[in-house]
């Protein structure tokens, strides 16, 4: 089970600093991460924890950038070897580094009214470059199948499944033809137990082979279950990093 | 800015002279510059009034921009400033190389004309001859758009909004042009005929990996088929991000605006 981290991470977040400024209430700002460095290396996962508001959320948008990073740098290596900014990277590449390396799965499903759920996931797996049409296809069905999507609802339209149903739909679509660095936002959030426990080994076994992954879990044992090394935040630093058993412990679990 | 644009603007503006002896020139749009990418959708919002109707207006020929520079890929490889071109080489890319869907289908369609009348005037300009043939290439795109065959030589003005919409899209896509600049495509439609609109737009873009220029006040639009987008106020771009940035964690006083009255 045990993979040793190459030694140059995947991800390299140096001094990232997030202010909001906000023109409607005089410009006030509102600072949301306060110089965070963080690395997670390759076959390695990382879970943020911290109370809400402390930033997690707020750290794993900036690294995929639905928000601007404010200062400071998100170094992603690249398959072939090369280092891009994501904060400062310009929007065509960024959208292409996206599509091609960077899985995000968040709690929402974004609105894809006439795609069917193995459409949804197959598209997916083009972007990531597998563009032969029946292999993508095979791909997103399996997919599909470890995320355990019954397969009678595999040419349904997501817009008419249930909300967990369009979360393993989402988590199908992240992590098929896997991407380099995996980013989730309480991925199991509206799951029962069975297609919770699915999931958690699906992300496990993700990482065995090789993804980085970068996780908020509003749920515990999810941590201890599946994280290498947690990082607790506060107020938009990080006050703590180490083992689960370790970081959960001595700060009394107080998410 | 890749190098592998369709469609590149370089500081397109569009003023009118006001009559009278010490009026200042309106500024419609100014200093307006972006690329788009083949099978890439990119959106431009804002409020009406902001100027992007008129830089789609501007792109397309229908107005002549005051400063600035257009060029396709499609055009002699992208090194011809079509600003530069005459009217009548500039009306000629219309036909297979810039189509414009309008919002309003009676500025892209002849009402009086059958659906398949207005598709087969497009072909006929590209050179097609045969009649059969064209009958077989209208009957085509209508099925792909989802108007019933049995509707084909009906005149237009007897369609739904919607269905003219469709044959719009229909007509301006005929020939596959590379580059498609849609101008507000579903405002005018029911909810849930703009819905099914939208879907058919964003399944044709990336079916043909067109390149788009989405112009919309209207954020759901810009979500669904946009990934970039350029935020433009009083006729200039205020703003420029990725979609989802731009609506998730806008920067400018006036994004900020648009998009929490979009949310509210």
């Amino acid at each position: 089970m045990t993979v040793v981290p190459s030694r140059r991470p995947v991800l390299e977040v140096r001094d990232l600093r997030k202010q909001f400024v906000l023109h409607h209430l005089g410009g006030r700002h509102v600072t949301a991460l306060d110089g965070v460095d963080l690395d997670v290396a390759k076959g390695e996962h990382v879970a943020l924890v911290g109370t809400s508001g402390a930033g997690k959320s707020s750290l794993l948008r900036c690294v995929w950038r639905s928000y601007l990073p404010s200062s400071g740098s998100v170094v992603l290596r690249r398959t072939d070897g090369t280092s891009v900014d994501l904060a400062t990277l310009d929007d065509t590449t960024l959208a292409d580094v996206r599509e091609h390396e960077i899985g995000y799965v968040s709690q929402f499903l974004r609105r894809e009214a006439r795609r069917t759920a193995v459409e949804v996931v197959r598209g997916s797996a083009r972007r990531r470059g597998v563009l032969d049409q029946a292999a993508a296809g095979d791909l997103a069905v399996e997919a599909l199948g470890r995320v355990a999507l019954p397969a009678e609802l595999w040419n349904t339209y997501p817009v008419l499944l249930s909300g967990g149903e369009q979360q393993r739909i989402n988590l199908a679509a992240g992590t098929v033809a896997p991407p380099r660095l995996l980013l989730l936002d309480e991925p199991v959030a509206s799951l029962d137990p069975a297609n919770r426990g699915a999931v958690l080994e699906l992300i496990a076994r993700l990482r065995d082979s090789g993804v980085a992954v970068l996780s908020v879990f509003h749920d515990l044992d999810a941590v201890r279950q599946l994280a290498d090394r947690v990082v607790r935040l506060e107020r938009g630093r990080v006050v703590a990093v180490g083992p689960p058993e370790v970081v959960l412990t001595a700060a009394g679990v107080a998410s | 800015m890749g190098a592998d644009w369709a469609l590149r603007v370089d500081h397109l503006g569009r003023t009118f002279g006001r009559p009278g002896p010490r009026a200042e020139a309106i500024v419609a749009a100014s200093d307006v510059s972006f690329s788009v990418a083949a099978g890439e959708a990119l959106g431009i919002i804002g409020e009406s009034g902001s100027g992007k109707t008129t830089v789609l207006r501007c792109i397309a020929g229908d107005e002549h921009s005051s400063s600035g520079s257009v060029w396709l890929r499609a055009l002699d490889g992208g090194e011809t400033d079509l600003v530069r071109l005459a009217p009548s080489q500039r009306r000629a890319l219309r036909i297979d190389r810039l189509a414009m869907v309008y919002q309003d289908p009676a500025q892209g369609l002849r009402l009086d004309v059958t659906a398949g009348g207005n598709i087969a005037e497009r072909l006929t300009a590209a050179g097609w001859r045969n009649f059969g043939q064209i009958r077989q290439r209208a009957a085509e795109l209508l099925a792909r758009v989802e108007v019933p065959l049995g509707r084909m030589d009906d005149l237009v003005r007897t369609f739904s909004g919607g269905m003219r919409q469709r044959v719009q899209l229909a007509a301006a896509l005929a020939l596959r042009p590379p580059v498609v600049l849609l101008d507000e495509p579903t405002t005018g439609l029911d909810a849930s005929v703009a819905a099914g609109v939208l879907d058919l737009i964003r399944d044709l873009l990336e079916e043909w990996g067109l390149a788009a220029v989405v112009v919309s006040h209207d954020m759901a639009v810009i979500e669904l088929l946009t990934r970039r987008c350029l935020v433009m106020h009083q006729g200039r771009v205020v703003e420029a991000g990725l979609t989802d940035q731009l609506l998730e964690d806008p920067q400018h006083a006036y994004t900020q605006r648009l998009v929490a009255a979009a949310r509210g």
